[in-house]
């Protein structure tokens, strides 16, 4: 033990961690820009892609088992909920489709083809989640060659969830909107409330404590109120106009008494995640 | 002649436990991380620090595995290299250290193996905060993420304890 500060120990003791810095540095340095990342990295990953699905293929399946033990059990209840929800559903689906083919003719006669609303979809199944506190990430099983491209954004079925942040061949990851990192991009959402009015910001944070997310410097004069509902703007071109985002829960002043704050609870449950939609637009 | 076998089943083992680290987070993400605590699986360092210390004839080249099998966690799991490259062959190193001044039972290694947690754990915070890879206070990094880890992975290590104990004596 006395030896380990012999003088080359020492030294290799530094070179390893100035290595380690240094890669670490070089990754966080390239991982936002968009030809990353590199070939070998995303044989790699495909590679691992590859062995995990075998691995993962039981787990998944043991779970799926257990989901549709406890969904038998629910099932009589769940039944009775939902024939009075296919009522209302039935007539909403009349409307939309009369309003969307209204639309469509409406956008032909202005000559307005590409709006910010349309979007195609690629379905995925979660393959795994980065084992880490740090990294909210998941793996889904779809890459390049289904069609998916870095900076998608990525839903569940009840609402967003994050974003595409690596894409290799076969599977991609997503970093989830709740990651805190500080280079997590952040989106454009807004918000309308019940008199119609909206007000547009940017994802700004997401509390851990609490699981909201964070709106933060809004200095509009609209009023907003709890159950308002927020989805994503399409500002900034990456994302689709209309994504669910979530509701209201709280609106604040920051913490200077300048702006204020809006808390969102987001619509999707982050923490149970097996099949995912990438949205493209 | 039995003992091949084991340099055959201690990197499958390996690999396997790395994705199951992920597959099971994900699986059990309602449990595993809810807000605001997040426990996180360390499979893989189970697998290794049984391999160390079980391994009575220090002859498996575990230090080269735990490089490679942290180079594929970084890989795989965070895109981010370095962390886990570094901070598994390290853990590796230092309980080859220590091994020679340990009466070898369960609560000792129950407790290397606390210690161990906090090392990688404290480690890849400080590599990762040092990267701007995140920003988190040191409060909640031991609140919200190393006692939940702790408690978690303690529990697999007591159920997996005999079973491996079992594993080795018997292959070596």
């Amino acid at each position: 033990m006395q030896k380990f500060f012999s003088n080359r120990k020492l030294v290799i003791a530094i070179v390893i961690f100035i290595i380690s810095f240094g890669l670490m540095s070089v990754s966080v340095a390239i991982r936002d820009k968009k030809s990353t990342p590199p070939l070998i990295q995303q044989f790699g990953n495909d590679v691992a892609g590859a062995v995990d699905r075998v691995i993962a293929w039981p787990v998944n399946g043991l779970q799926s088992a257990t989901n549709s033990v406890s969904d038998l059990l629910n099932t009589y209840q769940e039944n009775q909920k939902l024939k009075k929800q296919v009522d209302q559903l039935a007539q909403a689906k009349v409307s939309a489709q009369t309003t969307r083919a209204e639309n469509k003719q409406l956008r032909k006669e202005l000559k307005l083809n590409d709006s910010l609303s349309d979007y195609t979809t690629v379905t995925a199944n979660v393959l795994t989640r980065t084992p880490s506190s740090w990294m909210n990430q998941l793996v889904i099983s779809k890459g390049a060659t289904a069609g998916v491209k870095k900076n998608m954004p990525v839903m569940s079925q009840s609402g967003l969830i994050g974003r595409v942040v690596e894409v290799n061949q076969t599977n991609s990851k997503v970093e989830l909107i709740s990651n805190t990192s500080s280079s997590a991009n952040k989106f454009a959402i807004q918000i309308t409330n019940s008199a119609g009015k909206t007000v547009n910001g940017i994802i700004s944070g997401y509390d851990k404590s609490s699981n909201l997310l964070e709106m933060g410097s809004v200095t509009s004069n609209v009023k907003i109120k709890k159950g308002d509902k927020v989805v994503t703007s399409g500002l900034g071109g990456n994302t689709p106009k209309g994504l669910y985002v979530g509701k209201v829960s709280k609106v604040k002043q920051d913490d200077y008494g300048l702006a204020s704050e809006v808390e969102i609870t987001p619509a999707a449950d982050l923490s149970d995640l097996t099949v995912v939609t990438v949205a493209e637009q | 002649m039995s003992f091949s076998r084991l340099r055959v089943i201690f990197p499958i083992g390996l690999f396997v436990a790395l994705f199951l680290d992920g597959s099971l987070s994900n699986v059990f993400a309602g449990h595993l991380f809810s807000y605001p605590y997040a426990s996180v699986l360390h499979l893989t360092l189970l697998w290794l620090v049984f391999a160390v210390f079980l391994d009575d004839h220090d002859a498996l080249p575990v230090g080269i595995w735990a490089t490679f099998v942290g180079l594929v966690f970084d890989w795989y799991y965070t895109g981010v290299f370095g962390v886990y490259m570094v901070g598994l062959p390290l853990i590796v190193y230092l309980c080859r250290q220590i091994k020679p001044w340990l009466d070898l039972n369960f609560l000792t290694l129950l407790m290397i193996y606390i210690i161990n947690l906090t090392i990688l754990e404290a480690f890849t915070y400080i590599w990762y905060t040092m990267g701007h890879v995140i920003s988190s206070s040191l409060a909640d990094f031991a609140v919200y993420t190393l006692g939940p880890t702790i408690a978690v992975n303690l529990a697999i290590f007591v159920i997996l304890y005999y079973p491996m104990r079992r594993l080795y004596l018997s292959v070596i």
